[in-house]
């Protein structure tokens, strides 16, 4: 039991799928505050001039990937269970996102190394040694431009990737990658995206006919156990 | 199409304009369904997802069962131009389905310069933009919104026009097309001839317009005996008992109005003769305090909002400010809860009243004398002394206060040279005032004095002035440009070449509908954005299609002129607004509502009304 005075932690993992892949984390983050708030739930609000609800996110996700392992920390005040919660915020959460736990972590956010991305592309002009063309290309050293806040950056994507599998499945070809993200090391994976278009010639004509998605399967630690 | 759009979506800015999908929006199933509506709002997603009324009436409409409202938004041109390429058509929001394919397609009017966004979103829906060029097959296209107080410029694009509030005269439209469907009888001629019949119902093509030689009106007549003069706008009677939204869709990214927006009351009792809003919300109606408390804290609950904004057009004249505020800070104090009263009047405000606005945070404080000297501000009737204006930001200033902003307005009917310097004058005043408060924040005072341009509005006593030229308001501009010197004074002014193309839509008729049409095919579009402003080209658009700007925004004319928008009636009669016009020129004032009735006439239209004793 918690008494009163104590301010608990909360951790909850859930989904972001569908049309809100273009919701942005800034977007998001403000979304929750609303969620929370809306929820009756009484989170910890930042002290200073203008107070905030807290809230610590795990890696933010990009704008155009999907996601089935998103992190946030919040701290409640008063007492509620994790069920109740997680009620709560299902009720309040818009459609397209889900929440799949609540619990009082016992880790850090920042034990989180690596993500795991599955990506996959239809495209006419998938062949049959695609996948094996693209298992190449990650397998060597790839240099990419990298542009963040008007800066251009040289980046081997190699040293990103843990490991990165290509299959053709269904016409379309499936990528399983694990990739380093987090706050000492992190690569967006559409870097890997733009890698191909640049190094396979896919996915360079229209966005009706070549299209591609982006999903988020897990976060893994160090040693690539999957966070809790 | 659904796919198609999302892959789309990651080659154009800002794509959570489209997604759709927030917490609030309304899906219902087709198969309980007899009346789609798409709401358009020709302006961007964060813009329209602002407005109040667009919300009030989305929720109305909502709230019967086999009624479906969806939203729709004018996408940014990146979109449109993939929009295009790809051959998708214009679609809502909420079930992502052609607009083409609804019952009804709904515009929002709130500004001139949307008219060709609108247009442009009609013809993105692949629907032929000309009224008559619309068969029985396709939507029935209506219009409402401030603009529709003169639907003329752009009566040939619409069906029919909703005149004044809508939340239930929409609802009353469906269910006439409804039963018309229904019982076999509907086709789009019929059924525009019936809704004509409604209460607030004006179907341009059942009028005869006919010109004399100079370009005005000869004669604007019904062409059947069984269609209104003259069509009365709808009002809702009573605000405590008519619906109002506490259930609002939450956007995820943000939009311009981001907190709760709570309508104290309608209408205005001042009377300022420019004032269009002043004039076509009449009467006045208020909510009382224990309704907006728990309309409130319904919204709070439902949003989770942190902000709370007290809406109308003169927020200082609602008869229970004190009482609401003392209801509502009661529980948002303790929940951190922001409380902002935009639309104060200078004269009204007090020490306890800004302790209660600022009792969570800062936020800067504005003003709007519109005019300086004593003379024009009685002829405009804006009822302001300088001695409230430099009251209100002494205990401004007192209270901790170092910002304020100034309102005002150029090119005003009987407006002189002195009444422009005056306002740099006023400003440097202003600026005094701060440095004589003794216990004052450790910061230099900072007076923005913003100017805009008066447009002559329709329906209004300075509805038959003429604009000044373009000219004459950018040396007035300039003037007053070389009189501000002091640093803390900053001076910012509105595009005179905006106000001018307000000016002509404002007062335009029909044949500013070929001009309109011609601008869209011809690209323009988004014409309130600086990016997309284009004033040369609107001219060469005039000139084209033989429309003298002049003849609309700069010509005076006579009371006795038959004016494009006498066919709508606003409740206030041509005799008050005539005889305002003249006390202008006597600057005479004319009491507000509070003090005496002035017999506009607005109580003829009844409801519940605070401020009109005769109506009672």
């Amino acid at each position: 039991m918690v008494s009163e005075s104590q301010i608990t932690p909360i951790r909850i993992k859930f989904k972001k799928y569908g049309s809100l892949m273009y919701i942005s984390h800034l977007d998001l983050a403000r979304t929750m505050q609303r969620i929370i708030v809306r929820s009756g739930i009484d989170i910890w609000y930042s002290e200073g001039f203008n107070p905030q609800p807290k809230i610590v996110f795990a890696v933010p996700l990009p704008v155009g990937v999907e996601s089935e392992c998103e992190y946030m920390d919040i701290k409640i005040n008063t007492p509620m269970s994790c069920d109740e919660i997680s009620r709560r915020l299902s009720a309040n959460f818009p459609e397209e996102m889900k929440v799949l736990d609540v619990y009082v972590p016992e880790t850090k956010l920042k034990k989180i190394m690596y993500i795991d991305y599955e990506i996959t592309i239809s495209s006419p002009y998938i062949e049959a040694s695609t996948a094996e063309k693209i298992n190449l290309i990650f397998s060597n050293d790839l240099y990419i431009t990298k542009k963040s806040k008007g800066n251009e950056k040289e980046i081997n994507i190699k040293e990103y990737i843990k490991s990165l599998k290509s299959r053709t499945s269904d016409d379309k070809i499936v990528i399983d990658a694990i990739i380093a993200s987090g706050s000492e090391k992190n690569l967006n994976p559409e870097l890997l995206i733009e890698a191909i278009k640049q190094n396979i010639g896919i996915l360079t004509t229209s966005p009706i006919s070549e299209y591609y998605t982006i999903m988020r399967k897990d976060m893994l630690c160090e040693d690539l156990t999957k966070f809790q | 199409m659904y796919k198609n759009l999302s892959s789309i979506l990651k080659s154009v800015s800002k794509p959570g304009r489209y997604t759709g999908g927030e917490y609030g929006q309304i899906i219902k199933d087709k198969k309980d369904i007899n009346c789609r509506i798409a709401f358009c709002f020709p302006d961007l997603y964060e813009i329209g997802m602002s407005n109040l009324g667009v919300r009030l009436l989305y929720g109305a409409l909502n709230q019967e069962n086999d009624i479906w409202c969806e939203r729709v938004y004018a996408p940014w041109t990146d979109m449109e131009e993939k929009m295009r390429q790809y051959d998708i058509p214009l679609w809502a929001h909420e079930s992502k389905d052609s607009v083409k394919d609804f019952d009804i397609v709904a515009f929002s009017l709130q500004y001139e310069l949307c008219y060709t966004t609108a247009i442009n979103m009609i013809d993105l829906a692949k629907l032929p933009i000309y009224a008559a060029d619309r068969t029985d097959d396709m939507p029935v296209l209506l219009a409402g919104g401030p603009c529709a107080y003169n639907p003329e410029p752009v009566a040939d694009f619409f069906d029919v026009f909703s005149i004044g509030e809508g939340e239930e005269a929409l609802v009353e439209f469906s269910r006439l097309y409804i039963k018309m469907k229904k019982n076999g009888t509907y086709n789009k001629k019929d059924f525009l001839r019936e809704v004509s019949h409604l209460k607030g119902f004006y179907v341009p093509s059942l009028y005869d317009v006919e010109y004399n030689e100079d370009g005005t009106i000869k004669s604007f007549e019904p062409k059947y005996g069984d269609v209104p003069k003259k069509v009365e706008k709808r009002i809702i009677a009573d605000l405590n008992t008519s619906y109002f939204p506490t259930k609002p869709i939450m956007p995820f990214i943000e939009v311009v109005h981001d907190r709760i927006m709570l309508e104290t009351f309608r209408g205005c009792i001042r009377g300022c003769r420019f004032c269009q809003a002043g004039m076509v919300f009449r009467p006045v109606r208020e909510k009382n305090a224990q309704t907006l408390n728990r309309q409130a804290k319904e919204i709070y609950e439902n949003t989770g909002y942190t902000e709370i904004s007290l809406t109308s057009l003169s927020i200082s004249d609602y008869s229970c400010l004190h009482e609401a505020t003392d209801l509502l800070l009661e529980w948002t104090n303790p929940k951190k809860i922001n409380l902002s009263l935009p639309s104060l009047r200078a004269d009204s405000f007090t020490k306890e009243l800004m302790d209660k606005v600022s009792s969570i945070r800062q936020s800067g404080l504005t003003f709007a004398p519109e005019a300086v000297t004593q003379r024009l501000r009685d002829a405009i009737n804006k009822n302001l002394y300088e001695e409230d204006l430099l009251n209100a930001v002494r205990l401004a200033f007192e209270g901790g206060k170092s910002q304020v902003k100034l309102y005002f307005m150029n090119g005003l009917p009987t407006e002189t040279y002195e009444d422009i310097e005056g306002i740099a004058v006023l400003a440097k005043h202003v600026v005094d005032e701060y440095y004589k408060v003794p216990i004052r924040p450790k910061k230099p005072v900072s007076v923005t004095v913003s100017v805009s341009c008066f447009v002559p509005k329709p329906h209004t006593p300075f509805q038959w002035e003429g604009q000044d030229d373009l000219q004459l308001l950018r040396d007035k501009q300039i003037f007053l440009a070389e009189k501000i010197t002091d640093k803390k004074i900053r001076y910012n002014w509105h595009e005179a070449k905006v106000s001018r193309l307000e000016a002509v839509f404002s007062k335009g008729n029909r044949k500013l509908s070929k001009a309109i049409a011609y601008a869209q095919k011809n690209g323009m579009r988004f014409d309130a954005w600086d990016e997309y402003f284009d004033y040369d080209k609107w001219m060469q658009v005039f000139a084209k299609c033989s429309i003298d700007p002049d003849f609309y925004a700069n010509r005076k004319m006579s009371y006795d002129e038959i004016l494009p928008w006498d066919v709508i009636d606003i409740g206030v009669s041509k005799n008050f607004l005539i005889s305002e016009n003249k006390k202008a020129y006597k600057s005479k004032t004319t009491p507000n509502c509070k003090e005496k009735c002035s017999g506009c006439g607005a109580n003829k239209l009844g409801g519940d009304i605070t401020w009109c004793p005769k109506a009672r």
